[in-house]
């Protein structure tokens, strides 16, 4: 039988100094510390700084998921807190919208609007550790203007404040779709970026790749989405905004899916340093050795948790967290036992933190910088990854970019084709995974997990109290700060509108009525699913 | 494995669920297997899938699900139910946990096939269930 990785390379019994043919030190690795990076940007590896280990949070009502953050902060989360938004607020919709009532703070947080992101902060400090926010790109300004917004209601220097708020629009179109457009989503963006770098603030913007992993997409082609993303970004800021490329380098981080095939997990990452840091130089002419050094956050693969016997995962997961590891990432956030069931409950979300607690001190991999590198197999996996990610990223390229690939179906075709020949493999037996089509035990057999419940009655109570707090805030105010909003939408791609948003956020206007007059100001209905109507009479846009 | 042919069926996301891959590959599979499948995509709203229901004269409704809203999937059954169509079972598959799964069954559900199912349990069911070849057997009775 061949042995392949999951790209299609054909992997040999065993390696030997001729697989690495003309390979040179410093040309391909450097010291840990130096250029092309590819054994990571600290000379001291995980001596000088641990990884932050994270779970992710959020479902259920914004006081919900508080009091589960402050439950991980007790299991040794400390680095840093991440927070998904639920499908609703993912949205741009607010929850009492008759399609979001449904589900409401379902899959994720309710954050429609600065009243949620109090209570999702309440009592935690906005400093001393990092704030991630993920969920789409059309909620990177008002996650944006929520924490500066409570920044200064705290008193809070916002320039002690870091964390990642930001997500690039094209991941939204990877296996998955967004009722928002892309071109606002971009905007947006754009937008937001462009702010946080004006002014200083230490935000980071999401560049993923996991989406595009874990809806089928294979290793080498997420090493070519990843850069074809990357470039897209950097090349609108530097040449739409006119911002210089040293400070939009230190903007984008990260998140690559990690799954169970361990050593091509570590070629994958140990690959991508080197590929960004030439392009940094080599394309982008950056000037400082910062800008070469992109963060690599790790989200361990939901689509290897299987649904049939679930502690099984327990094991993917571990061994998963340690090619994370090893490979060098900066962050790192398990997939949980009960991926395949529903949100993570209590138990696998310590499990998943205990499994990263125990990779950091017992296995002693933290130990030793970039501990695989010289191995020829490893070295081998890492140059054939490259070199099939830079095929990747020429074809994108061809169409004329990300965006174009994106608009084009090229990606998402891409992704389906691979989902199918996986799909396939598994479906006819011809790739064993343990539990689902291999050692397959009677479901009575099977070990019963802990779930976590969701209840309709749960959203329609978020909702609910959305419509009600609704009905005591500053109106007057608020559509003030709206109709400025809206003159502003209609002032060009390049006019950024993260002022006005800002200050609508700050005098609690929500999501959809900050989307919404953004949309009439460019010519687009209220609500993108047309089922309400702005609560104001606006004058119509200047064409 | 048995064949689809003469069965129209619908493969939908439903609400706010935007995750796409699981029912393209299961859209695939079943065309593949000789179903006529009615690819509407994400963002159905439950009246949406209903009204395509009846405009499509289907034999059966997928709903691939990825995002815990069964909200959603209860109202998309009461609203089949609501304009006659009871012998048109809905089927769904996704990371639906056991005793939501249940809970569905017993809201009218007539299947859940959770992530692993095989191509061939999938298509056994749907051939076995669809309106086509039940009559007029009422949605309930293929819940078991």
């Amino acid at each position: 039988m061949t042995r392949k990785t999951d790209y299609g390379y054909v992997i040999k019994p065993a390696y030997a100094p001729k697989d690495l043919d003309g390979f040179d030190y410093q040309r391909d690795l450097g010291d840990p510390g130096a250029y092309p990076f590819t054994r990571g940007y600290h000379p001291q590896g995980y001596r000088s700084r641990m990884w932050t280990q994270r779970m992710t949070a959020g479902l259920g009502s914004s006081r919900e998921a508080n009091q589960v953050l402050k439950r991980y902060r007790e299991m040794g989360q400390r680095g840093g807190m991440q927070v998904i938004h639920d499908r609703v607020s993912c949205s741009n919709i607010d929850s009492d919208h008759p399609l979001g009532r449904r589900e409401a703070g379902v899959l994720g947080w309710p954050g429609s609007s600065l009243l949620e992101f109090e209570e999702l902060m309440a009592d935690l400090p906005l400093t001393g550790q990092s704030i991630t926010i993920l969920g789409s790109c059309a909620p990177s300004a008002l996650r944006l203007a929520y924490i500066i917004a409570l920044a200064e209601k705290r008193g809070v220097d916002l320039g002690e404040i870091h964390g990642s708020v930001m997500e690039s629009p094209f991941e939204n179109y990877m296996g998955q779709t967004d009722i928002q457009p892309l071109e606002l989503n971009l905007k947006l963006f754009l937008d937001a970026c462009e702010y946080v770098i004006r002014n200083k603030i230490r935000m980071r913007a999401a560049v993923i790749s996991q989406h595009f992993q874990e809806s089928g997409g294979n290793n080498a082609q997420a090493l070519g989405v990843v850069l074809a993303m990357l470039r897209e970004v950097c090349g609108l800021l530097v040449n739409e905004r006119g911002l210089d490329f040293d400070e939009v380098a230190t903007l984008p981080y990260e998140l690559v899916s990690v799954g169970s095939r361990f050593f091509e997990e570590i070629a994958k990452i140990r690959a991508l340093r080197r590929m960004w840091a030439k392009m940094a130089r080599e394309e982008f002419k950056a000037k400082k050795e910062k800008s070469c050094q992109l963060l690599i956050a790790v989200h361990t693969s939901g689509r290897t948790m299987t649904y049939q016997q679930p502690l099984n995962n327990l094991v993917r997961s571990a061994i998963q967290t340690l090619a994370g590891v090893i490979g060098g990432c900066t962050a790192l956030d398990n997939a949980t036992l009960d991926n395949a069931h529903a949100e993570p409950s209590t138990l696998a979300a310590r499990m998943s933190l205990n499994t990263q607690h125990i990779v950091a001190h017992e296995t002693g991999a933290a130990d030793v910088v970039d501990p695989l590198a010289g191995s020829y197999f490893v070295e081998a996996l890492t140059n054939a990854i490259e070199a099939e990610g830079y095929k990747v990223l020429k074809k994108i390229e061809k169409i004329g970019g990300m965006l174009a690939a994106v608009r084009s179906g090229f990606i998402e075709e891409m992704i389906y084709e691979e989902a199918n020949r996986k799909f396939r493999a598994i479906d006819s037996g011809e790739q064993k995974i343990v539990g689902v089509n291999h050692l397959v035990i009677p479901e009575e057999d099977d070990f019963e997990i802990p779930i976590m419940e969701v209840h309709a009655e749960a959203s329609e109570a978020i909702a609910d109290r959305m419509a009600e707090w609704k009905k005591t805030r500053d109106w007057s105010a608020i559509e003030a700060r709206l109709r400025q909003l809206h003159a502003d939408a209609g002032k060009g791609e390049r006019f950024n509108l993260m002022p006005s948003i800002i200050a609508a956020v700050k005098v609690y206007a929500t999501a959809g009525e900050i989307m919404g007059v953004i949309r009439l100001g460019r010519g687009l209905s209220y609500d993108p699913l047309n089922m309400i109507e702005c609560p104001f009479a606006l004058d119509p846009v200047a064409a | 494995m048995q064949s689809g042919r003469g069965i129209k069926i619908i493969v939908s996301m439903i609400g706010l669920d935007g995750h796409t891959t699981g029912g393209e590959v299961v859209a695939r599979m079943l065309r593949d297997a000789g179903f006529e499948v009615v690819y509407l995509g994400p963002n159905q709203t439950p009246e949406r899938i209903v009204h395509a229901a009846l405009q499509e004269d289907v034999d059966a409704v997928g709903i691939s699900s990825h995002a815990s809203n069964y909200g959603q999937i209860v109202a998309l059954v009461d609203m089949l139910r609501q304009k006659g169509l009871t012998n048109v079972p809905v089927v769904c598959g996704g990371n639906i946990p056991k005793h939501q799964a249940r809970r569905l069954r017993e809201q009218g559900v007539a299947e859940i096939f959770p992530p692993g199912s095989s191509s061939a349990a999938i298509v056994d069911f749907l051939v076995g269930t669809a309106r086509k070849n039940r009559g007029g057997l009422a949605l309930a009775a293929a819940g078991g």
